[in-house]
Formats: structure tokens, C-alpha cells, sequence
């Protein structure tokens, strides 16, 4: 078993606001000009980032299934120009290194995961397993227009960021797991926000042979 | 970072434009080119670019993908074992999964294309094709995806989770890659001369796959120390003083002392970044010959970091490292090495990638 503890927790959940509402809602929360270009998903991830102050020696861990959806659409919308801007802000870890490019903030190690019923558990072994004092585990979505329309983007944006560490004192909450739970069972990254929004205890199998368990003080 | 406690390598491998590993070796020792001037949108034209396409595909997605054909004959050489269940996790890395498959669907309308256009969708459905199991983790990052997986499986074995893993990467270039690059103007008629000192950069494209088998305990070569740093400086840009090389490089240099080198260096073609890297290379492992194989095979992003790492080890046991083809000079330092060399007084090898956003990723790769 191992396990770490919680200590700092940040959640966004702006149900179906706009990119463009978001990008107001934000605009105080990062330097000027900056949210500009910014995605919906870079702004979410990013304001929830900026409130655990990252750190030069934390790890980074970003678990998101579908990324950066509406940049990828209005990319795929821009060939056969294709858009030099648009292409680079569309890779996987890209809401990560908006905040952080923004904030000009070094960091050592970051891991951006993908995945569907296994991704927390993936993304949570990983944080696990990284060397850092402290790992920041962050994720989230936008939600998507004509991607959403064909079944491949998310129908809802949201995000989060938590602090995890090995310090006991003064946590929010102890998270362990514990391999040996067998093939079966997954957790969402939806549903795992959802937890986190509620402080709901989990303890179930996520799959990876990884059984969780949540349990708030 | 402090480098990870060694890990072995049993087993690797790859494909690439030029064969297998063993093909791919032979074919950049005798300086050959696998990059060809292919239109930038495929069936939609667009200016001449650099790309090498395996196995005779086209640059057009097709449905199923037209590199699943090649994606199976890399899997039936890498050790048979229950991959994908508990204790035998597989990490996947790409920076393209099936993006391809989206810029399909967009053009065409053919609703078949979708089931490849997520990476989680990509992936379920590869490790369907490949009969793995659901212990899976992908990881994406750009360029340095693949020494990611090499990471987190090392650090799976070390904390006693797995006893073998297997890293498996793939990246196929699309319209959709293509088009980006050529759109960030690096990607441009000419064809990449990594590490020389000319007027103009340029890259291309590859496609690529790779795997590498982990343990504790089997293998002939060891990972001995990796490295990771993240500037976050811009994302297409690298800090100007190279200070993120440095970083990365560090702790390998820290676990290489007293080892004799050599080093396969990223080397994409672009000048400022071939620049800040062969000089932080130079300064960190002083007279180690550098090479770089992205000039034949072009960039194959992603996965670069397993192909050449399979080329590495192929390299090794043939005695024989492939030079910088494509390479010319007058060359950044002194130290990148055009044509090829015997490896017989090298007991170590430092593989180097980087990414967008300023990513960087290196491991030592020794043997005895």
C-alpha cells in the first residue's frame, strides 16, 4: 500500500459557460494579456494551479481524456491553412504549459496522462511513484462543439488541481492504494472530480489492479 | 530530478521508414535517406516536404488506419508475456494516437474515421488489436512522450508493483502533423542537416514505433539514470542561455562519471535548438561524439525517444554507431560526428529528446 495525503484542493466547475465568459470570469487570476490565448481548459487548470502556487520542486501530473477540444476543432477547421497558432496550443499538455508558460514557472517533472475508466488510477500510481516532495495532480475538460456532436469531447468543463505529499500534519485528506485488487473496476475522471466536489470517501477498485480509498478529515 | 536506481533492458525495438531496427541500422550506417519531398496535405497538395512514410503507406488516413498492418508486425518481436494485466502493465506514449483519423473525418464525413480519433479510443482499441489487457497507461507529451513511459515503468518496477513492463510508443504522420509543422514554417522544402551551421533550419517528418521491455533483472543494457525538466519558458521556444538543456542534463552527468560516451542527441534540423543542445551537450559530456538520425529517418515526435533507443542498442551490440546523416559542415561543435564510429571504447550511450513548452528528457543507457 501507499500512501500520501492531501493537503491542498482547488476546483472549478463552470457548468456550460462559455470560453469566452470564462475568459473574463479569470482575466484577474493571471498577467495581463496573457488569457488572451488562452484556452477554456488552460484558463480552468490554470486557475486551479495557480491557487496550490506550483513550485519548482513539485512534480506535475495532468490527467484529461479529451484535452483540448475546442482548439482542436478550430484547428482541424483551419486546413487547409492549417493555423501555426492553433496547432501548437491543441497538443495534450497544453492547458498545463499555458498556466505555467504564463507564470514562467520551471518545473522538473511532468507527467500528462489520457485514458478513460483507468485514467485516475493511472494518473494517481503516477503521482505516487514520482520522487517529488510535492506532486500536484490536475486535470479537467472543455466541453466540445462539433467533436461533443459526434461523440468525442467532453460534455461538460471542469477542473482541479490537489497537493499530495507524504506529510501527515495538518492533510485534508489520506489517500492510499493498494495494488491487488485485480483486473476489474475504473473511476472517471468526471466522477473522481465529482468526489472531490462533494468530499465523498471512495474506496473502490480503479482499475490497473489499483484499489483507492479517499478518506477526508 | 535525481536520476532513478537502474533498470534493465530486456528487450527493444522499432520500426521505422527504412525496416526494422536491425534494417534501420544497417541502412544509416551506409548514410542512406529515408525522407522523401511528399506534398504537405497528401491528396490535397500543398508544397513539397521532407517526410519518410513505412511500409509503403500513404500520407492520407485511411480507416482502419493504414499503419496498424505495420504496428503488428513490431508487436510479434517483443517478448510474449500477459501484458496489460496486473504486474505486467504496458505505458503507451504518442504525441498522434489517430489525430489523423479526426483531420479524416473533417475532410471526408466518413463517420468511420472516429473510432480512432481519441487517444483513448486509439489506444483501446490497439490494445484490443494487440491483445494486451487494461493495465494500461498513456502518457503524451509532445516529443518526449516516449522517455516518459520509460520513467514511470522504471519507477513501477522499482516500487515493486510490476515485474516487467513494457513501454510501447507509436507515431504516424498525418495531414493534420504535417500541416502543423509546415504551418510553424520549420517544416519546409529543405531537408534537415542536424547540427549544421547554415542560413536555414528545417525538419521532417517520420513515422516511427518502438518498444522497450523493462525488469529488475534481465538484459544486456541497463537505463541507469533519466532526467526530465520542463522549462515552461514559451512553447515553441527554448530559454536563450540553454539553461534548460543544462538542467536536464545534470543528474546524467552526475550518474555517467567515470564512464567513456557517446550520445545520440535530438537534432531535429532547426538552428536554434541544435544550437543550445549541442553546445549543452559538449559542455556536459566534453569530446563525446554526438550523432543525430532525424536527417534520414526525420522526426518521428513522440516515439523518437524508443526508436532510438532500439537504434541505440542496435548500434551497440553491431559495434557500429550510425553518424549524423544529413549532416554537414562547418557543424555547431566539433563534437557532432558526420560519419560512422566504432562503439567498442564506449560503455554508455546518453539519449536526448525535447519538446514543446521546453520539455527536455535524457536517460543513460550502459552496458557492460
Amino acid at each position: 500500500m501507499i500512501e500520501r495525503y492531501l493537503h491542498a484542493l482547488s476546483l472549478a466547475d463552470p457548468g456550460n459557460e462559455d470560453p469566452a465568459a470564462t475568459r473574463e470570469r479569470l482575466r484577474e487570476q493571471f498577467p495581463k494579456g496573457a488569457t488572451r490565448r488562452m484556452t477554456q481548459l488552460g484558463l480552468l487548470v490554470g486557475a486551479s494551479l495557480n491557487e496550490l502556487q506550483p513550485r519548482a520542486e513539485d512534480a506535475i501530473v495532468y490527467a484529461t481524456a479529451y484535452g483540448e477540444s475546442r482548439t482542436l476543432e478550430a484547428y482541424l477547421d483551419s486546413f487547409p491553412s492549417a493555423s501555426p497558432t492553433l496547432f501548437q496550443t491543441s497538443i495534450h499538455p497544453s492547458a498545463v504549459q499555458q498556466a505555467m508558460i504564463t507564470r514562467q514557472s520551471a518545473v522538473g517533472e511532468f507527467f500528462p496522462l489520457t485514458g478513460r475508466g483507468q485514467l485516475v488510477a493511472t494518473a494517481l500510481q503516477t503521482a505516487v511513484l514520482a520522487n517529488a516532495p510535492r506532486v500536484l495532480v490536475c486535470g479537467g475538460e472543455e466541453r466540445g462543439t462539433w467533436l461533443l456532436e459526434n461523440g468525442i469531447a467532453s460534455a461538460r468543463a471542469f477542473a482541479f488541481a490537489l497537493a499530495l505529499s507524504a506529510e501527515k500534519t495538518g492533510a485534508l485528506a489520506r489517500l492510499t492504494l493498494t495494488q491487488g485488487a485485480g483486473a476489474a473496476g475504473e473511476l472517471s475522471l468526471p466522477d473522481f472530480f465529482d468526489a472531490l466536489v462533494a468530499r465523498r470517501a471512495l474506496e473502490q477498485s480503479v482499475g490497473c489492479g489499483l484499489r483507492l480509498t479517499l478518506t477526508w478529515t | 530530478m535525481s536520476p532513478a536506481a537502474a533498470v534493465c533492458l530486456e528487450a527493444a525495438g522499432c520500426l521505422t521508414a527504412l525496416g526494422d531496427a536491425a534494417a534501420t541500422h544497417a541502412a544509416l550506417l551506409r548514410g542512406e535517406c529515408a525522407l522523401r519531398p511528399v506534398p504537405v496535405l497528401g491528396t490535397d497538395g500543398g508544397e513539397d516536404v521532407p517526410l519518410a512514410l513505412a511500409g509503403g503507406r500513404g500520407l492520407d488516413e485511411t480507416a482502419p488506419p493504414s499503419w496498424l498492418p505495420l504496428l503488428h508486425t513490431l508487436a510479434k518481436t517483443i517478448p510474449a508475456d500477459a501484458w496489460g494485466s496486473p504486474g505486467r502493465p504496458v505505458f503507451v506514449t504518442s504525441s498522434n494516437f489517430g489525430v489523423g483519423s479526426l483531420h479524416a473525418f473533417r475532410r471526408t464525413g466518413d463517420r468511420a474515421h472516429l473510432a480512432y480519433g481519441t487517444p483513448s479510443l486509439c489506444v483501446e482499441w490497439l490494445a484490443g488489436e494487440l491483445g494486451w489487457g487494461t493495465n494500461v497507461t498513456t502518457l503524451s507529451h509532445a516529443c518526449v512522450s516516449a522517455h516518459l513511459g520509460l520513467l514511470l515503468a522504471s519507477r513501477t518496477l522499482q516500487a515493486g508493483l510490476a515485474d516487467r513492463a513494457l513501454v510501447f510508443s507509436f507515431d504516424f504522420i498525418s495531414p493534420f502533423v504535417a500541416g502543423g509543422f509546415h504551418a510553424l514554417k520549420i517544416l519546409n522544402a529543405g531537408f534537415p542537416a542536424p547540427y549544421a551551421d547554415r542560413p536555414t533550419g528545417s525538419i521532417g517528418l517520420g513515422d516511427g514505433a518502438g518498444f522497450a521491455v523493462l525488469s529488475r533483472e534481465r538484459g544486456d543494457f541497463a537505463i541507469s539514470a533519466q532526467s526530465l525538466h520542463n522549462e515552461m519558458h514559451h512553447f515553441t521556444a527554448n530559454r536563450a542561455d540553454g539553461a534548460g538543456f543544462a538542467a536536464c542534463l545534470a543528474p546524467v552527468r552526475a550518474a555517467a562519471s567515470g564512464r567513456k560516451l557517446w550520445l545520440k542527441g535530438h537534432g531535429t534540423g532547426t538552428l536554434e535548438a541544435g544550437r543550445l543542445e549541442s553546445a549543452a551537450l559538449a559542455s556536459a559530456f566534453p569530446v563525446a561524439p554526438l550523432v543525430s538520425w532525424k536527417g534520414s529517418l526525420g522526426h518521428t515526435l513522440g516515439s523518437c525517444g524508443l526508436v532510438e533507443l532500439a537504434l541505440a542498442t542496435a548500434a551497440v551490440r553491431a559495434g557500429r554507431a550510425p553518424g549524423t546523416v544529413g549532416g554537414a559542415a562547418p557543424s555547431f561543435t566539433p563534437e557532432v560526428a558526420l560519419e560512422p564510429f566504432s562503439t567498442a571504447a564506449y560503455d554508455g550511450v546518453v539519449c536526448a529528446s525535447n519538446a514543446f513548452g521546453g520539455a527536455h528528457a535524457a536517460f543513460l543507457l550502459t552496458h557492460d
